[in-house]
């Protein structure tokens, strides 16, 4: 029976390589797995500014995750290096915004790794019913006059 | 495939399917077929790859006409992979009679232990191996192609080699000295005068001054060369310690002279009591006389004092005075209690050599303990044999004296060991006040010995070190007197003969140098320079049965005589221990191919060849591993002898395989009773979880075949048939109609262990036959396991330098698994047969042509359609801050020193973004995935 549990939203960047390819695997191989994450595609993880991260929070999301090829597979070489690098600075901003770093998620979901890629989203999802809705958006001033887009720096 | 005797199901040939196809490659203008070589890294984009091969050296060049007389001598054996392990191959082979292109190659490894151990690095697995083959004379000139002295060190060598020996670390290390005397003594006996080698005389003279081991080393070395070489020997016999040193129950005199000669035939010329001095012959004599250079290779002629109080007492005699007197004059002052003290050879030799000379009593006087003795453990036995007397932690501290003013007695100090010395060594310290007496008449003392160079450095171009030993370059042997080199224990201090003959070479080497262009720099760099191959260091062969070495035969007439104490192996024993070798190198670095090929088409000193070629389409096809059922002991592979793998089954069937295609068990019977287990390592959770689509119709094939060969019952364990194929279900129909026994259900255990009559002497099949319900014990005489087909080992090695995706130990991963089953996820990188999955031949093969022909479709269209998705700058807006340049994993981004700002090379651009992601100012931007959008569709995904 369906409950009122918590359902945390979650958008994932998913490199277009690996990660991509893997959650398509899961989906082809019928694995089940919750749909709170809806993905976005990019060519690669390392192409994740860490503007569309905030904006995602700013406008409402409960959880983000990136996924990108195993260090090493890259596709780009070494693409998922900056992501590697990326995400530890923007989980201290996050941080100091209030957001719990706990709420990003960076991962590495080979081609053939459908069923790890339904894990993590599995494992996210939970994380983030644990921690409760973030409701960044509304405690917040509205996102436009925020206005991330312009001013977030990047790292 | 070429490893299959038949296929399935129309049970036609392999070999008639597969050998016109490779004929037909390998013949083709427009196919080269690059064998022996490897993939090492890849780029470029689809249309314009390049991919960098290395060609691994196969030692044999393209003369090579396939006639086989190298496989004939090659003496070292290896199993063979192509036959499963189940024939040997020689070190010099092809994989298979049908392969192309049909040339041969030689596997190297690296270089042996025993080989890099050796301080003149004598190819010893070559004569090892030779040996085992019975060619003695071959092994005899691998030997003296860098020892002149194989009867000498074959008696008297510390062999190092052995301690490294890699069937050391399995049992006991090959008697690798013992077999080098085997092979001179025997030339011996056959009466049979070793040729010199052929020289061809450069007009140079070099004079060198002592006959011993390094002298003779570096006459030899110089006169093989060319060099008319004269060596002055201070004595009125040649042979330094050897002669001097080494008593003749160790080393006949006969066999010294015998090797002294051959060096002498090299056209050297021998100038006895010729010592170097006033007395003698002078360095500028020789310069006068012409010698454009000399070598020093003086020895150690003056015993070490031990500095203690009544030292000078008559009966107190140095070991060097000692033997001498015994070894070159047959006569010597020997005490009746005679105390020696010293750990090393020539204590031992001392010891025994007093108790030939008349002694009645000899104690051997010894600092630290028998585990210490720097002595050759064999020699330290021989002399407890004779019954020589060994006291341990003593170290004499007075010589005392009776009433006439003779020697009576050895004060020693009472010693234990310490903490280790810079030899390794523990160091022996005092027990304060504790001391013991040895009665005794005389005192050889054998601590060490010294160079005897007072006359020598009055020339102030010679100078001592502060071990008292002649100064010389370490890596050039250059004294400070130009022309003028030094080698030899009066360098090095007392050593060993062989260590001595490598320090003989070096100095024959950096005279020929000298000689020739000079270039004494280059012999600093590259003298003692490692060598680029790897050491086999590290050679073990799990399941090897343990052989013992064959024990040295002593004389039983020798007693305490000077007859020689130890003899030659026998023939047979000789041939014995050298079939232990682990041939751990491969190829032996014999060369008796060399001698065996009229085309001269092998070449030892081959190197690796890394080239670049251009290539628009890739194809990669590049197999399967059969599982290794090893995984799996409770099926009791590679214990019980009859459990076979399939591969090994498909070569036994072979008309050309190792029983010629006949299906019998380890010892030679026809089976009455045949079990085929399915789905060895396939379908189950803690191996392979794929099914691997093969093994039942290949396991209903074997099925046929052991009926067909030998009338046999065959029990096949399955899981569940699976026959999908054309003509496969109908192919299993055939085989329930002949009559073969289907138990459906996995087994569970092969075992030898019987529990019922009839199961005596068989392999138990233990399996639960899941149709009758109940289990099952079924006795057979052969076991075949149908292991799984699995990824090739370094699978993921490939993938990352193709940049393809495969999960770790799984197959190559395709596009799309049906919209585009030959694709990769880089444009013209395409996949065919079994390294993207488990199939059969008709798949293999039509994936190929897939491959092929997706392959064709680039060619043929001449361009390639690179995606849009490229970044661009916006000039406006760039701040020229270069952080795109450090992101770009391309280069594809150019900095306009005129206008300050960053730029995209469009052709170049694979489209990553990461720059779009790191710019500051926002300048960059990604065609397709611009922030807008990608904000729009977070926007989207959240609404």
């Amino acid at each position: 029976m369906a409950t009122d549990q918590f359902e945390p939203r979650i958008v994932g960047f998913l490199c277009r390589w690996c990660s991509y390819t893997g959650a398509d695997l899961a989906g082809t191989s019928r694995i089940q797995y919750p749909p709170n994450m809806t993905p976005i595609r990019v060519m690669c993880s390392g192409r994740v500014d860490p503007t569309f991260v905030v904006q995602a929070f700013a406008e409402g999301a409960d959880g983000v995750m990136i996924a990108g090829c195993h260090p090493g597979d890259c596709h780009y070489d070494v693409g998922n290096y900056r992501a590697m690098r990326r995400v530890p600075m923007l989980k201290n901003l996050l941080e100091q915004f209030g957001i719990s770093p706990e709420r990003l998620m960076l991962t590495w979901v080979s081609a053939s790794e459908g069923r790890k890629f339904a894990a993590d989203v599995v494992t996210f999802t939970e994380t983030l019913r644990r921690l409760g809705p973030l409701n960044f958006a509304g405690e917040t001033k509205a996102t436009d006059e925020l206005n991330l887009k312009e001013t977030a720096p990047a790292v | 495939m070429a490893m299959f005797d038949k296929t399935f199901p129309t049970l036609d040939c392999a070999a008639c399917i597969l050998t016109p196809k490779m004929v037909q490659v390998g013949q083709h203008p427009n196919i080269k077929l690059m064998t022996l070589s490897e993939v090492e890294a890849l780029s470029g984009y689809v249309g314009n790859f390049k991919v960098q091969v290395r060609q691994h050296a196969r030692y044999i060049t393209a003369d090579c006409t396939g006639c086989g007389e190298c496989v004939e001598v090659c003496p070292c054996e290896h199993p063979s992979e192509f036959e499963q392990g189940m024939n040997q191959r020689r070190a010099v082979y092809r994989a298979f009679p049908q392969a192309v292109p049909n040339w041969y190659s030689i596997e190297k490894r690296g270089v042996p232990m025993c080989e890099d151990t050796c301080p003149i690095h004598t190819r010893t697995q070559g004569y090892v191996n030779l040996i085992a083959h019975g060619d003695y004379a071959n092994a005899l000139k691998v030997i003296r192609d860098v020892n002149p002295f194989p009867a000498t060190l074959g008696r008297v060598c510390h062999h190092p080699c052995e301690s490294e020996c890699q069937r050391g670390f399995h049992d006991e290390p090959v008697a690798i000295c013992a077999l080098k005397r085997f092979v001179a003594d025997w030339e011996d006996e056959q009466g049979l005068a070793p040729e010199p080698f052929k020289t061809k005389p450069n007009g140079k003279k070099v004079a060198v001054i002592g006959s011993g081991p390094a002298g003779l080393t570096a006459a030899y070395d110089l006169a093989r060369k060319g060099y008319g070489v004269t060596i002055f020997e201070k004595y009125d016999k040649p042979g330094g310690l050897m002669r001097t040193g080494i008593p003749a129950f160790r080393l006949p005199r006969d066999v010294l002279d015998r090797e002294i000669n051959w060096i002498l035939d090299h056209g050297v010329e021998l100038k006895l009591n010729s010592p170097l001095g006033d007395v003698g012959v002078t360095l500028d004599d020789l310069e006068s006389k012409g010698y454009d250079a000399t070598i020093l290779a003086l020895g150690t002629t003056k015993g070490k004092a031990l500095g203690i109080e009544g030292e000078e007492l008559p009966g107190v005699v140095n070991c060097l005075e000692y033997l001498r007197n015994a070894n070159l004059r047959d006569e010597v002052e020997t005490g009746k209690r005679v105390s020696v003290v010293g750990g090393g050879n020539a204590a031992i030799d001392s010891a025994r050599t007093a108790l030939r000379y008349g002694a009645e009593e000899v104690t051997i006087i010894y600092r630290r303990t028998r585990d210490e003795m720097p002595a050759i453990g064999a020699e330290i036995i021989a002399a407890e044999h004779e019954g020589v007397k060994m006291h341990f932690l003593v170290n004499p501290v007075e010589m005392m004296d009776g009433v006439d003013g003779q020697l009576t007695k050895v004060r020693c100090q009472k010693m234990r060991l310490g903490e280790p010395d810079e030899s390794g060594r523990r160091r022996p310290v005092p027990i304060e006040g504790e001391f013991i007496e040895v009665e005794t008449d005389q005192c050889i003392l054998a601590i060490s010995q010294l160079p005897d160079l007072d006359f020598l450095v009055k020339d102030e171009d010679f100078d001592l070190t502060k071990w008292a030993t002649l100064k010389a370059d370490p890596h050039t042997c250059e004294t400070g007197h130009a022309g003028v080199f030094a080698c030899g224990d009066a360098v090095t201090g007392p050593s060993t003969v062989v260590e001595a003959m490598a320090s003989g070479r070096q100095a024959a080497t950096a005279v020929d140098i000298f000689l020739t262009d000079g270039d004494m720099d280059y012999m600093r760099r590259e003298y003692h320079r490692p060598t680029d191959l790897p050491k086999m260091d590290n050679v073990r062969q799990p399941g090897l049965p343990t052989v013992k070495r064959e024990e040295i035969p002593l004389n039983p007439d020798a007693g305490i005589t000077l007859k020689e104490v130890e003899l030659a192996f026998t023939e047979e024993q000789a041939v014995a221990e050298a079939k232990r070798c682990l041939v751990c190198a491969g190829c032996s670095d014999c060369r008796v191919c060399v001698d065996a090929c009229d085309k001269g088409a092998i070449d030892h000193l081959m190197q690796d060849e890394v080239s670049e070629i251009d290539v628009g389409a890739i194809i990669v096809a590049t197999g399967f591993e059969l599982f290794d059922s090893r995984e799996m002991p409770r099926y009791g592979y590679g214990r019980y002898d009859n459990v076979l793998s399939s591969l090994e089954f498909e070569r036994m069937c072979h008309a050309s395989g190792p029983t010629e295609g006949k299906i019998i068990t380890k010892d030679g019977r026809a089976p009455e009773a045949v079990a085929i287990l399915h789905c060895v390592g396939s379908r189950d959770e803690n191996h392979l979880e794929h099914c691997s689509r093969v093994c039942c119709m290949y396991s209903l094939k074997f099925a046929h075949l052991v009926l067909d060969h030998t009338g046999a019952e065959v029990y096949n364990f399955y899981i569940d048939m699976r026959a999908f194929g054309k003509g496969y279900e109908e192919f299993y129909k055939r085989l329930l109609n002949e009559g073969v026994h289907f138990i459906r259900g996995k087994a569970a255990e092969v075992t030898n262990v019987a529990e019922l009559p009839e199961e005596e002497g068989k392999l138990i099949v233990i399996g639960e036959d899941t149709l009758l319900g109940m289990n099952r014990r079924v006795p057979v005489d052969m076991v075949i396991l149908s292991g799984g087909l699995k990824p090739r080992a370094d699978a993921d090695e490939l993938a990352r330098r193709l940049h393809l995706s495969c999960m770790q130990g799984d197959f190559f991963l395709e596009k799309h698994p049906k919209l585009a089953p030959v694709d990769t996820a880089t444009d013209g990188i395409f996949l065919a047969g079994a390294c993207q999955g488990a199939k059969d031949i008709p798949d293999s093969v039509a994936q190929g042509a897939a491959a092929a022909a997706g392959a064709l479709v680039l060619v043929d269209r001449g361009k390639v359609v690179l995606e849009p998705i490229t970044s661009s700058i916006d000039d406006e807006v760039c701040s020229g801050c270069k952080l795109c340049l450090q992101n770009c994993p391309y280069d594809a981004i150019e900095f306009d020193t005129e206008k300050k700002i960053s730029k995209i090379v469009e052709e170049l651009c694979k489209g990553c973004g990461t720059c779009v992601a790191g710019c500051p100012s926002g300048a960059a931007t990604q065609q397709g995935f611009e922030d807008d959008q990608i904000f729009a569709e977070i926007t989207g995904n959240l609404s």
